[in-house]
């Protein structure tokens, strides 16, 4: 094999799983250090230089970072990395004087934003201080679209959101809400040096062909236009016995909304089995803890209606059936229909994009599926002045996403605004420092913390199904998140190899706990692989492998378990290892300067 | 002079090397099988062959057993130290020499009586072997004794037969020797002497034997399989004895297979070192040695005070300082067993007076060791441990257990939380302990010389060097309520 | 914090026949100057220890004071240690044998240890025929007292200090096949792979089983004109044989260049498989073994590999015929004569 190249970003990157995962890329081991050290303030603005939305992320995000965490490789539950990132929001200082100061010095543009959810606010955040003139158009009465209409707020408290949305749009944007924009031609015909469209995925699939649709409607909801009747308070009750059909998140909101605006016998039915509900486990959890019963299996066959009445529907019973490449089936049982009483029904089974305000003779394509032409890197449309982003440039995702999306849109408008390619993207930003100390002594807390994973603690029940705005989640308190930061395994802070020092008197292979370290014969990546102490059978997970040592044997670290505990640069007598904190930040059209307070330029 | 019935002494001067031993113990045993208190004592230099060696003999009906001044009758055979001998008798005394020289009148004192018996001349005449010659002299001066000093004259011929058991022809020479003595003495001699010996019963059940055997025993009994020891007067007869009675109850009768492990050492640290390698790794474990060795054995016993590994020590003491008077008694090394090592060291030491006690003592050490993880030191020295001594037989109260100490079973160890070796659970000082091989996830723990906590961690802190000190004293305290008692003796007659 | 060793471990790291990871066979961590070799011998025992498949608390390991002797803390930490006193670790661990017969005895020891202080333990318990594996962690100098030359330092070896050793070299592999050692081996503390297979072959030898290992003291003597550093070993190294060792008679079946293979059947059937790099050494006759140890030593190489064995003598508890059931294991039925024996004893004292 040859040697592992460093020098990539990509490597080190990779090393750090949380991050690595995370669509916007961010830093998490740096702002959990920065939590345990009580420094809430740079914490937070760790994450908002990133992911704009720490106190809305701590609370609802998907998380692809936990799943990803290498505590579960080690242990078995990740590092609570989303409801920590919550801990620096609640815990926050003054974070507004640490943002870019407005009014910024105008640079003649203008821009567009057409919706005004994640995306699209930080597309506003990323290009403000550049001196854009921004101009946000959102139907709704206030910013942060889906995270507004769709998250309840027994979630996402309002002035969480609004507190983050108005960082945003005090940098100077114009905003014109409750303005549904019609036409995007009309749009274009303004003047605007680029537009961002980024108008989510708005449009709540339906069961229309199922029997009784019609007859029922009045009963019948889509699951994320009730959800926003219910957040703009045009609806604030339902009947007692409330069926939601679906098994994502939205569903789960659903039904633990209905709780609270007098739903009493709350039930989920879903087509697929419970382990393959789309919805997070941690959501399910919270429904089932509400005493709202999830039916898994269930195929709906009709709505009942009786005297003009809602009075239920029927379900066909299945099984998931998988064939030798893994593809499921869904196969009728022997077992008779079910009835379920209804006095109104949730249809949350999913969400399409819908673009019916935009010309389809402006140049612009769209595929076959109506999605318009998007280029995955640069999010340009084939318009050239429209981008896309969020869920309306790929479909349904999340606000993570979004925003991670949002940054790469903006770098391109930025790019394009002034002329330039934008295929020459800049490189992400990158920097290693070590942290020895002395011996026995880090910069970064070493200690590799045994402690299970810390459970966030919840308001009573009985407390919060009374008030759809009281908050379930209290979060960690700060003596509980400085153990729960204990058990990050700080990732980031990279085993560095220097071939060249080494003596090869094997104290690293030796030392390390979980026997990462290989010194052998040199190897294709298959044979290499098998011939570790412990062989490296995660393929998902790089081998660092060094340059040809003395003996003429390489050294192999399998990154897979590594707990980066420092021993292997703790028992190197020559310094060939050394521990080197690794940062990683994507580039963003308006890099942050100060006060990023662990970059130094 | 004074007539005296059972109350004299008799030295014999000898060269070393000629086979005088046994025929001055037939006499010594004789008297004792007269039912008459009787000890007799070696007195012998640092020396293999040709020097002169003493042996003395007393006898005293009230049962008064130490050496006192003043010889009654001095048998002199050797000529080397004759100028001496004539000068230690008593005025009045007798002094025997072998007649077949002429005695040099240097030697003449008018104040004593002299008894020339021509040894050497009545041997050649009797005996043809040469070595023979040279012992059978030694029982001819017996059997003029015999007939000088009225002893049993059945009795030492019965024991001559139990000595010479099987052997006719050796048994036959030293009847015609004694014989020989017995004869020339009723010719030549008025007899008996004025003070000599009547037949007592004062005896009974009471056995004749040192200090060293009764320790070897002892060690039998009380259970000891391993024993390192290094050569060394005058302990090496401990071993040997150990040995013998070893080969005569530990040989497995099916497959000759010992249940006992002796080893003769390099020096004597490597034999305390042995010692507590066995005892820490679950065996009965000793050793014996004199003070040269203590003085060597000191850097164990420290560790084996402080890491608390059971060890037993038979220490038979000889003169010191340094290499001193190897071959004489003294009782020089109370010091420095007491404190045996640097540091702050209390041993428990036990002191016999009697072969008895020497038997009673070396077993009850190997469970005292055992009990208080702490070596264990029994004090003897060259007179009782090579010397005969009248003691009460030996005694074992069959059923009696071996005392093995707190040591935790595997099973014990399923129910003990988190395992501390030195940990003081039971407020005795005394910690519970485990063997190698016990449990294979618990009760493991290092034992070292350093100082260490209640879990056998290596420590420097000053509050937990202090804990396991202050234990340790609590432990010495613990210890006094299991050893003998102090038994002191007085003079009752002369006290005023 | 990197004192502390993290208690996770490789979630796939596996396990031998007892079911055992390498992880049960480790002790605490190290607390000797990073990349010393004693870490990497160490290490070697463990991972031999693993892959014998030896009830971790059946080892016993013991020591005598230094660097070396420390090292029993950092492996094996489910079985008994003991750090005794310096030089003395033979007669302690001859003690703690003649108590068990049934358990494997470690004794680790130093240069000084071994060749100074406890040379007369040394030599004895060789004569002894022991049946231990005895660890010599040779680095030619006294590492706890900052550096002195050792006595197994070779003359005109350069201190770090630059002084250099007037004195001739004790050469302990050689004088251990001199007293009549029954298994003797040299090694190097950064070759695992011979070392591994030497500490499994002497641990399954019967008797006396002596691994003189260098190993450099990074600190003290790893600098330039030190015979005991890294890069000199390695220049200097050279091997008798590659070896492996076979814990149960197989089947032949690779077949070896006729004249450099080797195969040395110990007391229990196992094997040592050698393929024989020197020429003219024969590893069961003491005096080629000699010669190839002194050749070496004349053109400055280290000699390293088994280097002698005899499988045939007799073990000390064969030669004190000593009891099958271990010694610490008979009770008063087996060891008391009782009061019988006692009163015919006091008979013969009448």
């Amino acid at each position: 094999m040859k040697p592992t190249n460093t020098q990539n970003p990509e490597y080190y990157h990779k090393v750090v799983d949380c991050q690595y995962a995370c669509p916007a890329h961010t830093p998490v081991p740096e702002y959990i250090r920065l939590i345990a050290a009580e420094k809430y303030t740079e914490a937070y603005m760790v994450n908002w230089e990133s992911n704009v939305f720490p106190g809305v992320l701590g609370r609802t995000c998907d998380r692809p970072c936990e799943p990803a965490c290498r505590r579960v490789r080690v242990e078995e539950e990740p590092v609570a990395i989303c409801r920590l990132k919550r801990v620096a929001a609640d815990n926050k200082g003054d974070v507004k004087k640490l943002m870019p100061q407005g009014p910024f010095t105008p640079n003649g543009k203008k821009i567009a934003l057409i919706g005004g959810g994640p995306a699209s606010l930080t597309v506003a955040r990323d290009l403000a201080p550049l001196g854009y003139e921004i101009h946000l158009f959102d139907e709704q009465i206030a910013g942060g679209g889906m995270m507004r209409s769709q998250i309840p707020s027994f979630r996402l408290p309002e002035e969480v959101l609004n507190e983050e949305v108005n960082y945003i749009l005090d940098m100077g944007i114009h905003t014109q809400f409750l303005t549904y924009v019609k036409s995007l031609r009309e749009v274009l015909s303004q003047k605007y040096d680029a537009v961002f469209v980024g108008t989510g995925a708005p449009r709540g699939r339906d069961l229309p062909k199922l029997p009784g649709r019609k007859e029922g409607d009045k009963f019948i909801h889509i699951g994320i236009e009730w959800l926003a009747n219910v957040a703009f308070e045009h609806t604030k009750s339902i009947g007692e016995k409330v069926l939601v059909l679906g098994g994502g998140n939205t569903a789960m909101d659903c039904c633990r909304t209905s709780r609270r605006l007098g739903g009493k016998d709350v039930k989920v039915v879903v087509r697929s089995p419970f382990e393959e509900m789309k919805a997070s486990p941690w959501e399910k959890e919270d429904a089932l803890h509400e005493d709202i019963e999830i039916l898994d299996n269930h195929v709906p066959l009709s709505f009942e209606v009786k005297d003009e009445k809602l009075i239920g529907m029927k379900f066909q019973k299945v099984k998931a059936v998988y064939d030798d490449n893994g593809k499921r089936q869904l196969l009728p049982t022997d077992e008779p229909e079910v009835f379920l009483e209804a006095d109104e029904v949730l249809i949350a089974i999913g969400q399409e994009n819908s673009f019916p305000w935009i010309e389809r003779d402006l140049g612009l394509e769209f595929d076959q599926w109506g999605m318009p032409v998007v280029d995955a890197v640069t999010y340009q449309s084939t318009l050239p002045a429209v981008f896309f982003g969020g869920d309306a440039a790929f479909g349904p995702k999340n606000v993570i996403t979004a925003v991670a999306q949002g940054h790469q849109a903006a770098v391109s408008i930025h790019l394009f605004c002034e002329g330039k390619n934008l295929r020459e993207r800049p490189s992400p930003y990158t920097n290693l420092v070590s942290q020895k100390m002395g011996i026995h002594e880090w910069s970064y807390d070493s200690g590799i913390s045994i402690d299970q994973r810390y459970v966030v603690p919840q308001a009573e029940k009985t407390i919060t199904l009374k008030d759809r705005k009281k908050e379930v989640e209290l979060g960690f308190d700060v003596p509980i998140a400085f153990k729960e930061t204990q058990r990050c395994l700080n990732c980031d802070v990279q085993t560095v190899f220097t071939a060249d020092r080494c003596i090869e008197c094997d104290a690293c292979m030796d030392v390390c706990p979980t026997s990462c370290i290989t010194f052998t014969a040199n190897a294709e990546e298959p044979e290499l692989r098998q011939k570790l102490l412990v062989p490296a059978e995660n393929l998902t997970q790089d081998l660092l492998v060094s340059n040809q040592l003395k003996t003429g044997r390489v050294m192999v670290k399998d990154e897979d378990v590594c707990l980066h505990c420092g021993l292997c640069a703790e028992r190197c007598p020559t310094s060939a290892w050394d521990m080197q904190k690794f940062l990683y930040s994507v580039t963003k059209a308006y890099q942050m300067p100060a006060p990023l307070p662990q970059i130094q330029k | 002079m004074k007539k005296a019935i059972n109350d004299f002494i008799v030295r014999f001067a000898n060269v070393n090397g000629t086979g005088s031993a046994s025929a001055n113990f037939l006499f010594a045993k004789t008297i004792f099988r007269m039912g008459i208190p009787v000890t007799p004592k070696n007195i012998f230099p640092s020396n293999i062959q040709g020097l002169p060696t003493w042996y003395e003999v007393r006898v005293s009906e009230k049962g008064y057993l130490g050496r006192r001044e003043g010889i009654d009758l001095m048998v002199c055979v050797n000529p080397q130290s004759m100028a001496q001998d004539v000068k230690n008798v008593k005025s009045g005394g007798y002094f025997m020499y072998d007649s077949t020289k002429k005695l040099p009148a240097e030697y003449l004192r008018d104040d004593i009586h002299y008894l020339g018996v021509p040894m050497m001349e009545m041997s050649n005449e009797a005996f043809s072997d040469p070595r023979k010659r040279q012992l059978l002299k030694n029982i001819i001066y017996v059997g003029a004794l015999a007939k000088l000093l009225n002893m049993e004259v059945e009795a030492i011929k019965v024991l001559i037969g139990e000595q010479f058991e099987g052997k006719a022809q050796l048994i036959d020479a030293n009847m015609k020797a004694l014989q020989l003595g017995l004869d020339y003495a009723a010719k030549h001699f008025d007899f008996p002497l004025p003070f000599h010996l009547e037949k007592r019963d004062l005896i009974v059940d009471k056995i004749l034997v040192d200090g060293n055997t009764a320790c070897g025993l002892g060690a039998v009994y009380g259970g000891a399989t391993v024993m390192a020891w290094y050569p060394i007067t005058p302990s090496t007869s401990v071993a040997e004895a150990f040995e013998h009675y070893c080969k005569m109850f530990r040989i497995d009768p099916d497959t000759g297979e010992h249940k006992y492990a002796i080893i003769q050492a390099e020096d004597e640290l490597a034999a305390m070192g042995m010692v507590i390698g066995a005892s820490w790794n679950g065996a009965r474990a000793f050793t014996a040695t004199s003070g040269p060795g203590v003085s060597l054995m000191n850097e164990f016993l420290g560790l084996a005070y402080f890491a608390e590994v059971p060890a037993v020590l038979v220490d038979v003491q000889r003169a010191g300082p340094s290499t001193g008077m190897p071959t004489r008694t003294q009782q020089p090394d109370l010091l420095l067993a007491a404190y045996a090592s640097h540091g702050d060291t209390k041993h428990v030491l036990l002191l016999p007076a009697s072969p008895k006690e020497c038997f009673d003592y070396t077993a009850l050490s190997l469970d005292l060791a055992e009990r208080l993880q702490t070596p264990i030191m029994v004090m003897t020295d060259l007179d009782l441990g090579m010397n005969d001594h009248i003691s009460e037989p030996f005694h074992w109260e069959d059923g009696r257990q071996y005392d093995r100490g707190k040591v935790l079973s595997a099973e014990e160890l399923e129910h003990v939380g988190k395992f501390g070796r030195y940990l003081d659970v039971d407020g005795d000082g005394i910690p519970y302990r485990t063997y190698p091989g016990t449990h294979p996830t618990k009760g493991a723990f290092f034992t070292r010389g350093t100082s260490k906590d209640e879990y056998a961690a290596y420590t420097e802190d000053g509050a937990a060097y202090k804990r396991n000190m202050d234990r340790l004293l609590k432990k010495w305290d613990t210890a006094k309520s299991l050893v003998p008692k102090a038994q002191l003796y007085q003079e009752k007659t002369n006290q005023k | 914090m990197s004192y502390l060793k993290p208690l996770f471990k490789h979630p796939r790291l596996p396990k031998n026949k007892l079911g055992y990871t390498l992880k049960e066979y480790e002790g605490s961590l190290s607390t000797l100057c990073a990349g010393c070799g004693h870490d990497s011998i160490s290490a070697a025992i463990v991972q031999a220890c693993y892959e014998m498949a030896v009830e971790p608390h059946k080892v016993a390991k013991i020591s005598g004071i230094g660097c070396s002797s420390k090292t029993p803390t950092y492996f094996l930490g489910n079985s008994h240690g003991f750090n005794s006193v310096h030089g003395r670790m033979p007669s302690v661990a001859t003690g703690a044998s003649m108590a068990n017969k049934d358990m494997q005895y470690f004794g680790v020891s130093g240069d000084g240890d071994s060749a100074s202080i406890g040379m007369g333990q040394f030599v004895h318990v060789i004569r002894r025929n022991l049946n231990m594996v005895y660890i010599v962690m040779n680095n030619g100098c006294y590492g706890l007292t900052k550096g002195q030359d050792s006595a197994t330092a070779d003359q005109g070896s350069k201190s770090k200090a630059g002084s250099i050793n007037p004195f001739q070299a004790i050469d302990l592999a050689s004088m251990a096949i001199e007293l009549g050692a029954s298994f003797v081996a040299q090694s190097f503390s950064g070759d695992k792979q011979q070392l591994v297979p030497l500490i499994k072959a002497a641990m399954q030898h019967k008797g006396f089983a002596f691994l003189n290992v260098i190993s450099p003291c990074v600190t003290f003597n790893n600098n330039p004109g030190s015979t005991k550093s890294y890069d000199y070993v390695r220049e200097h190294i050279e091997a008798t044989s590659t070896l492996d060792f076979v814990p149960e008679m197989p089947e032949i079946k690779a077949s070896y260049e006729s004249g450099k293979s080797s195969r040395i059947a110990l007391h229990d059937g196992s094997l040592i498989q050698l393929n024989k790099l020197a020429t003219d050494w024969d590893p069961e006759n003491r005096i080629s073994a000699v010669n190839a140890l002194q050749q070496a030593r004349a053109k400055q190489e280290i000699l390293t590999g088994l280097l002698y064995v005899n499988s045939e003598w007799k073990d000390l508890h064969g030669v004190l015929n000593t009891y099958h059931k271990p010694l610490n294991r008979l009770d008063e039925s087996d060891l008391c004569p009782g009061e019988e024996n006692l009163l015919s004893i006091n008979a013969g004292y009448r």
